[in-house]
This record gives structure tokens, C-alpha cells and sequence, in this order.
């Protein structure tokens, strides 16, 4: 798989690039829009991470000569204004999906990953990690054979954790998928019912599957941790 | 009445004033008329005495006293004119008197000599036993041999005195006249003059932050009023503009503060996710994406509020069940109550529907809850009321908490403010949560107070306008 980064500021373009090369995908990094447009008509690229705020050929710009060439292709956008209206501009030039910055690595991880796959059905029914057990159509959680009791929202966490088992989600991340919008900014609310979630799921077994990883966020894995 | 308002004060003064000139100018025009009047009868007076020393008086050595006392009764006629007449020797003794007049203002008789004087000719006004006074004039007259006679001649000063007093009731009975005048005119003046001042005061009253784009009404009037009126919107440009000045700070300084964000969070994440440096370094690693974490909320919650300042407040401006939407709030944060063992009630009878940006209103929601669940105790409750009345959307959300001090209570919605020590503890938040939500009820044409007791518990009202339920449905059927 193979990602053109066009970013003009040099470090985000780095660690993005360095933490998809990580997880092993071809990246190439343009640092303008004109760069950006001649790699574009270059290469074959299965994924564009795209930022709006750009030198030589704005952002925007380059979104629409892109989607006018290429209509299958996702690109990501990656932008500084969040303001509502800019969102609806966004998607109407074709972006498949956009992050807001400050992001959160792993966000974008999930969202390079999702693009990818978007279309191929991959996704079964039941995720199991060690011997939890999740079945998304009947809503049920088992571990070791028996059925854990888990709360609605308790179980909504517990499947977004477990659609990426081993990836750590950040407290930000959880909100705006567990919870909604308006609910931005309180991410205490994501430990309470983490502690929760972990009396259920955890707390009667000897191997702990829900982990903590400080300033970053939870992480549903059955890797043991030394 | 305010006591102290220009109003009242000018008027007051002014009426001060004007009865002040009006006593002082009726008590110089008596003044004046009185002296005027007495002099003048005096005059008249000591023409006659005059006329009688110098020509019946100094010849009597060759007339004879008794020719003196009869040239005086037919020519004077002293009793027919109510004239007081007196012709005295050196020695005392009177040679004539005249008898009582016709209408008995006075008894000659009674008249006390004149007391000696070195003058020849001299004035008096001498008071009567019975209280009324004769104006008398003397004159006196030396005879070829050495005799000296005193001649006297008075008129009662009755007429004068009542005219003076008659005077003096007018000028009495107009006095309260003149007050009454002097008031209502002075209150009708600076009535009239201070118009523009309450228009320009009521105008002023209404521009807020949110409005500094209005401005004061100018009376083109060219006077005092026009140059204050102008100063005064001179005054709200300059501070529109440093006010701009400083929301264009914040929008700019939270949106270039975004990529160096991205990169240390970025780096920092990249760093910690790499299992194989020592736990101690992860511990550190871990505590430096905190403090980014809580920068880069801080900057969202800025860069959130500047864009609420600009008036993007509602990107979605739809209607829906404010209470409805507040019930499932709370349950959604139920455990976070449930946590501190903290009993949530919520009182949402009826439906209240308001028009506005749904996202953002739950906002307003779970920041007051989270305020109301983080400053109560273990064991306390925390009470929500939705309700509607008077064609306001009530949120009222009161907990059994610690209370704010009365003295921060004015303050507790400003941008960045803790009540305390004690309350900036808590690692998130940073004082802008009750900024948001004072931004956002402003937005949505509402408003939010705050009152508490220390030590008892805190309330927060929020209130919106209420809209009609306009329900498509039901009208289609």
C-alpha cells in the first residue's frame, strides 16, 4: 500500500510518515501543492493525506483537480480550521474523511486503516481476544465461557476497543465515537467507565486484558505486558 | 425622586435663586418706596412750618401772638385737613395747638414737644401712644427782638403705612407664585435639556460586548450633548477595536498553536508506544502527553470560543425538546455521579422546545453537570429542572457542593477563572468551561446566572427562548 503525505510542515510530515512506515506502508512526502500535484500525476497512490493549509497550490485546490482526474482514491484531509463551515467545504470537494490538529497518532492510524479497507467486508461478527469473546450482531460479551453483564455504553466501549485489538485509543478518540459531540473536552467520563468496564471484564480473571498507557490513552490486548 | 440626579438638583437650585432675587427685589422696592413716600410728605410738611416761621413768626413782635393764632386758623384750617399744628415759645410754653382733626387719627395734645435741637429746621416721625405714628417737620423762627418760636406741623402717616403693608401682602401672596413658577419652569428646562442625556444613558445601557458595533445616538445639536455623545462613541469604536483586536489575538494564537501541537503529540506518541525503552522513561514520556493533552484542550476550548465571539455559534440551527435532550444528558453522565455516589435528579415534566445548535446546547449541559458533579462532596445530590415559562427555556442545575464565595461569583463565567486554590486542582478544565457555556447561551439569544451558599450548594440558570411548537406533521393530516 502505498500513501502520499503532502504537508509543507516538515515535522508533522515526518512522524506521520515514520509511524506509517511502522506499520508498513510505502510513503512518499511532498511538501507543496505543486510537488504534491506532480507526484499525484506520477505515481499510483492508494491513499492521499492531505493538508488544507498549503505554499504554491492550495490545499483545496489540489482536492478538486484530484477528484477531478481521480475519483476513486481516498484522501484524507488534514486541516487546523475545524469551523463547521469549512467541514461541508471539505467534503464537497470530495475529501473522504478529515482530522482536525492537534490529532492523536493513533486516530490517524484508524483512519489510514479504514480508508484502505473501506468496501471489502472483512469485518466478522465475533472478535474474540484471549478468551473474550464479542459478538457484534447479538450485543454479547463472554469470557472463558461465561456471559459478562455489560451496560450499553460499557459495551459500546468495549467494542470500539476491541475493533483494533493491540492499537491504543486515546480518551479523545473514545469520546467522539462512544459518546457524541457535545460531550468534547470531557474525557474524564472515559475513565469512570473504563474502571467499570475493568471490574467487569478484568477483574475476576488473572489475565488483564484492558491496558493503560499514560498520556495516550486504553488499549484492549492480549499481548502480556512485562 | 432621586435626591441626587441633575434633575432635581438644578431644579432645586434654580428655584433657590429666583425666590432669593424675588425677596431681595421686593424688599428694596419697599425700602425704597417707604423712604420715598416719607420723604417726600415730610417735604411738604416742612414747607408749611417754613412758611409759617418765616412769615407769621418772625414778625410777631409787631403783629401780636394773637394775630399769629388766628392767620394760622384761617389759612391752614389745621382740623379740616387732619393737620397737627404747633407753635411753641423758647420757654416751653405752647402759644397754639391745633385741635383734633375730622376723622380723630390722632390728639394733638398728646403730641410729646419736640426735643431740642441746634438745627433750625429738623424732622421727626414720632410714634403715637395708641400705636400709630405722625410724620412732623419743624422750623424754627427768630424775631427782630430775640424771641424764638418753634413751629411745628405734622400729618398722620397713616396713608403711607397702609399702602407699604398692602404692598407687602402682594409681594407676599405672590411669593409662593413665584416659587411654584421657578420650580416647574426649572424642572420643564432641565427636563428639556437632559432628554438627549437618558436617550444617550438608555442607549449606552444596552451595548454590551456582543453589540459594540452599535452606537449612540448624536443630536446634531452643535451644544455640550452632540461633543458627549460623540466622545463617548469615539470611545466605543476604540474599544470595539482593541476588543477585536484581542479575539483576533486568540483565534490566531489557538490556530498557530495547533501544529506544533500536532508535532509534539505526535512525536511524543510515537516515542511512547515503543515498549522497549524502561518503564521510568515511558512513566515520563507519559506525563509530557498529558500536559500536551491538556494544552491542546485548552486551545480547542479557545479556538471554540473565538469561534462562538464570531458568531458561528449556531452552524446547525434546528428545533428540538430541550428537555429531552437534557434527560439523556444526564443519564449519559449518570455514572460519573455515581462515582462520587452522587444522586442525580431530574425534573423534566413537559416539552420544551427551542431552536438552536443541538450539538452545542448538550455542551451547555454536560459542562454544568460536570461543574455541578465535580464541586459536590461524596454523598450529595445534584437537582436539574427543565422547564418552561414565560417564553423562556429554564435549565436550572443546583448542587449540594461547596458553593462559590459571593466575592467570585460575578466572575465565575469570565474566560480562565478559578474561585481558588483549592478548585484549580483538578488537572483538566482550565476555568474555560463556564466560559463556553456563557458564550454559547449568549449566542442562542439567552443568558446563564450563577448564585450560591458557601458550603451549601450552588445554582446555575440557564435561559433560552422559548419557540412555538410547529409541528409539519399535524398539519399535513
Amino acid at each position: 500500500m502505498r500513501i502520499l503525505v503532502i504537508e509543507d510542515e516538515r515535522k508533522v510530515a515526518e512522524f506521520v510518515a515514520r509511524g506509517l512506515k511502522a506499520e508498513r506502508y510505502a510513503v512518499d512526502v511532498a511538501d507543496n501543492g505543486d510537488n504534491g500535484w506532480a507526484m499525484v500525476n506520477t505515481y499510483e497512490y492508494d491513499l492521499i493525506i492531505l493538508d488544507l493549509m498549503l505554499p504554491g497550490m492550495d490545499g483545496l485546490e489540489l482536492l478538486r483537480r484530484i477528484r477531478g482526474r481521480n475519483t476513486q482514491m481516498p484522501i484524507l484531509i488534514l486541516t487546523a480550521r475545524d469551523a463547521m463551515a469549512s467541514k461541508v467545504e471539505n467534503f464537497e470537494a470530495g475529501a473522504d474523511d478529515y482530522l482536525t490538529k492537534p490529532f492523536a497518532f493513533a486516530e490517524l492510524q484508524m483512519r489510514v486503516k479504514a480508508l484502505l479497507r473501506r468496501g471489502s467486508i472483512n469485518q466478522c461478527s465475533v472478535v474474540r481476544i484471549d478468551n473474550l469473546e464479542l459478538d457484534r450482531l447479538s450485543q454479547q460479551v463472554r469470557r472463558g465461557g461465561k456471559r459478562l453483564d455489560l451496560t450499553p455504553k460499557e459495551y459500546a466501549l468495549l467494542e470500539y476497543l476491541a475493533t483494533n485489538p493491540g492499537r491504543v485509543f486515546s480518551r479523545t478518540m473514545i469520546v467522539e465515537h462512544v459518546w457524541d459531540q457535545g460531550f468534547d473536552g470531557l474525557t474524564n467520563i472515559v475513565d469512570v467507565y473504563v474502571r467499570h468496564l475493568r471490574e467487569k471484564v478484568d477483574a475476576p480473571f488473572p489475565t488483564k486484558l484492558i491496558r493503560t498507557v499514560r498520556g495516550v490513552g486504553y488499549s484492549l490486548s492480549d499481548e502480556v505486558m512485562t | 425622586m432621586n435626591m441626587d440626579s441633575i434633575r432635581f438638583r438644578l431644579t432645586v437650585w434654580h428655584a433657590c435663586l429666583l425666590t432669593a432675587a424675588f425677596i431681595l427685589l421686593g424688599a428694596l422696592l419697599f425700602m425704597q418706596l417707604k423712604a420715598y413716600l416719607q420723604n417726600t410728605l415730610l417735604e411738604t410738611q416742612a414747607r408749611r412750618a417754613q412758611q409759617i416761621a418765616e412769615t407769621l413768626l418772625s414778625p410777631v413782635n409787631r403783629t401780636g401772638e394773637k394775630y399769629v393764632v388766628e392767620e394760622i386758623k384761617t389759612l391752614y384750617a389745621p382740623e379740616h385737613s387732619d393737620r397737627f399744628i404747633r407753635i411753641t415759645r423758647k420757654d416751653g410754653s405752647v402759644l397754639y395747638v391745633s385741635g383734633p382733626p375730622n376723622d380723630q387719627s390722632f390728639d394733638p395734645g398728646g403730641v410729646p414737644p419736640a426735643l431740642p435741637s441746634p438745627q433750625r429746621e429738623f424732622t421727626r416721625k414720632q410714634a403715637m401712644p395708641d400705636g400709630r405714628a405722625l410724620l412732623i417737620a419743624a422750623c424754627r423762627a427768630t424775631t427782630e427782638n430775640g424771641e424764638s418760636y418753634l413751629a411745628e406741623v405734622g400729618t398722620p402717616a397713616t396713608p403711607i403705612d397702609t399702602m407699604l403693608s398692602h404692598l407687602l401682602l402682594l409681594l407676599g401672596l405672590s411669593l409662593p407664585v413665584v416659587v411654584l413658577l421657578a420650580v416647574g419652569g426649572g424642572y420643564l428646562l432641565v427636563r428639556r435639556a437632559l432628554t438627549p442625556v437618558e436617550e444617550i444613558a438608555r442607549k449606552a445601557e444596552i451595548i454590551t460586548q456582543h453589540n459594540l458595533s452599535e452606537r449612540l445616538p448624536v443630536a446634531l445639536t452643535g451644544d455640550e450633548l452632540e461633543r458627549l455623545s460623540v466622545s463617548l462613541n469615539h470611545m466605543i469604536a476604540r474599544l470595539e477595536s482593541a476588543l477585536q483586536n484581542s479575539k483576533r489575538f486568540v483565534a490566531d494564537a489557538s490556530h498557530e498553536l495547533r501544529t506544533p501541537l500536532t508535532i509534539l503529540r505526535g512525536e511524543l506518541e510515537n516515542l511512547a508506544q515503543d515498549f522497549q525503552l524502561p518503564a521510568a522513561l515511558q512513566e515520563r514520556l507519559g506525563s509530557l502527553l498529558e500536559e500536551v493533552e491538556r494544552l491542546s484542550k485548552i486551545v480547542e476550548r479557545l479556538f471554540a470560543l473565538s469561534r462562538l465571539d464570531a458568531g458561528e455559534a449556531q452552524a446547525e440551527c434546528i428545533q428540538f425538546d430541550l428537555a429531552e435532550l437534557t434527560a439523556t444528558t444526564a443519564e449519559q453522565m449518570a455514572l460519573l455521579a455515581e462515582d462520587k455516589k452522587i444522586s442525580i435528579t431530574c425534573d423534566a415534566r413537559q416539552a420544551v422546545p427551542v431552536k438552536g445548535d443541538r450539538v452545542r446546547l448538550k455542551q451547555v449541559v454536560v459542562n454544568l453537570l460536570d461543574n455541578a458533579i465535580k464541586y459536590t462532596p461524596d454523598g450529595g445530590t445534584v437537582h436539574l429542572k427543565i422547564a418552561a415559562a414565560n417564553g423562556h427555556a429554564i435549565i436550572e442545575v443546583s448542587d449540594t457542593g461547596i458553593g462559590i464565595p459571593a466575592e467570585a461569583l460575578p466572575h465565575v463565567f469570565d474566560r480562565f477563572f478559578r474561585v481558588d486554590q483549592a478548585r484549580s486542582r483538578r488537572p483538566d478544565g482550565a476555568g474555560l468551561g463556564l466560559a463556553i457555556v456563557h458564550s454559547i447561551c449568549h449566542a442562542h439569544g439567552g443568558e446563564v446566572t450563577a448564585d450560591s451558599i458557601i458550603g451549601k450548594g450552588s445554582r446555575f440558570c440557564v435561559s433560552l427562548p422559548l419557540v412555538e411548537w410547529k409541528n409539519s406533521a399535524g398539519k399535513i393530516t
